[in-house]
């Protein structure tokens, strides 16, 4: 037992116009990261093509359609001020998908006790019918629902740490009341949704926005306080993690105060919860994070737990 | 979004710059990648808006009354 890194260079693909902060050498500074010696252990993988069939199990055909008919040829295409789709986007939102699929199945199958997946672009904004916020698919919602129907996993709950709301993961999964949804938030922020009056159709949605500034007093309380205790409460059989870094504190386009140092704590204690609930099954997936030594840092320290726990 | 600098802003402007600013950030129609800088143009008008406040507590004084209920002149108000 022990933990996978899934990642496929079809990500490094997606290229996004000059300055654009979901940029290819974010995953690059991932990357090499996890070249360091500290990882030599760390099982690697690379990401399948996640097919039609999986994108199905949360987004509808035109969707798929939509995103597939606007993939270019030669240069980049905008879907929206925020989004935008390269000759390589499309294999590389295939392969995020993909990436989820395996892990999960890893996971569940007992291969390994835990997985993270390293691609872009992230996914956790793309609702229904709409790429949006850098995102075309809706990676973690897409692994949810995949555990659900096909691995045996009876109920899933989601962590969402990005320091933006996951509004496609919750709209994805609002009325699936087998999965969980708990995210945290700087709030008001992009986009706009995430307050804790959103709640599910089956009062499967936990939101906790968090003020401009929060450090780690304010971070520890939401989770020890409330999203940790609803997990427990909800007993699933696995936990995804939409793992953006983008609330540290070095990050250009949000304001919280995180340090790689609670993001280690963040990532112990998701295993805490895991190893009471679900055996140890985890499966995290890089959503934000565009400061790239603080997001190459804050990887590093979140897998150097899930090995250490996974091992 | 108005040109003005916000620290030329009357306290009317101010306010009004950051109820828009408040709605965009709450409708969601705010591109991810502008959304801190208007977060800050916000906070930076609130304060603005709590600058001119303190200005205008400042200015504003409460009038003494004598025993027969007659005003006799003005202090400072305090704990606004």
């Amino acid at each position: 037992m022990s933990t996978v890194f899934i990642t496929h260079n079809d990500c490094l693909s997606h290229t996004t116009p000059p300055g654009h902060p979901e940029q290819v050498a974010r995953l690059e500074h991932v990357q090499q990261a996890l070249d360091a010696p500290e990882f030599a252990d760390l099982l690697r993988e690379d990401a399948p093509l996640g097919t039609d069939s999986h994108i199905l199990l949360a987004h509808p055909a035109a969707h798929i359609k939509r995103v597939r008919d606007a993939a270019p040829t030669e240069g980049t295409v905008s879907l929206d001020p925020d989004t935008h789709m390269s000759a390589g986007s499309l294999t590389a939102a295939l392969r995020g998908v993909g990436a989820n699929i395996r892990a999960v199945e890893m996971v569940m199958n007992g291969e390994v006790n835990n997985a993270f997946c390293g691609i872009r672009p992230p996914g956790h904004h793309a609702e229904q019918e709409k790429p949006m916020g850098f995102c075309l698919f809706g990676n973690v919602a897409i692994a949810a629902k995949h555990a659900l129907e096909n691995c045996g996993a009876r109920r899933v709950a989601i962590v969402d740490f990005d320091v933006h709301h996951g509004n496609g993961t919750q709209s994805l999964l609002w009325d699936e009341s087998r999965a969980l949804f708990c995210s945290s938030h700087q709030m008001p922020l992009y986009p706009g949704t995430g307050a804790a009056t959103e709640t599910g159709a089956f009062d499967n949605v936990l939101n906790y926005p968090l003020p401009e500034g929060c450090t780690t007093a304010t971070l520890q309380a939401a989770y020890d306080g409330e999203i940790f205790p609803a997990i427990e409460a909800f007993n699933p059989d696995l936990i995804l993690v939409s793992a953006g870094f983008d609330a540290h504190r070095a990050d250009p386009l949000a304001g919280l105060m995180w340090e790689v140092e609670d993001y280690i704590w963040l990532t112990k204690r998701i295993c805490d919860v895991a190893d009471k609930v679900c055996e140890g099954r985890i499966v995290s997936t890089l959503e934000g994070g565009y400061d790239l030594d603080a997001l190459a840092a804050s990887v590093a320290a979140h897998m150097l737990v899930f090995m250490e726990r996974g091992g | 979004m108005s040109d003005k600098p916000v620290d030329k802003m009357s306290f009317e402007e101010a306010m009004a710059a950051l109820e828009a600013v408040v709605g965009q950030l709450e409708r969601g129609d705010v591109p991810l990648e502008e959304s801190i800088k208007l977060y800050e143009r916000g906070a930076e008008l609130k304060k603005r808006c709590e600058a001119k406040l303190k200005e205008a507590e400042e200015k504003v004084a409460a009038i003494t009354l004598g025993e027969d209920g007659q005003p006799t002149g003005t202090k400072p108000v305090e704990g606004l």
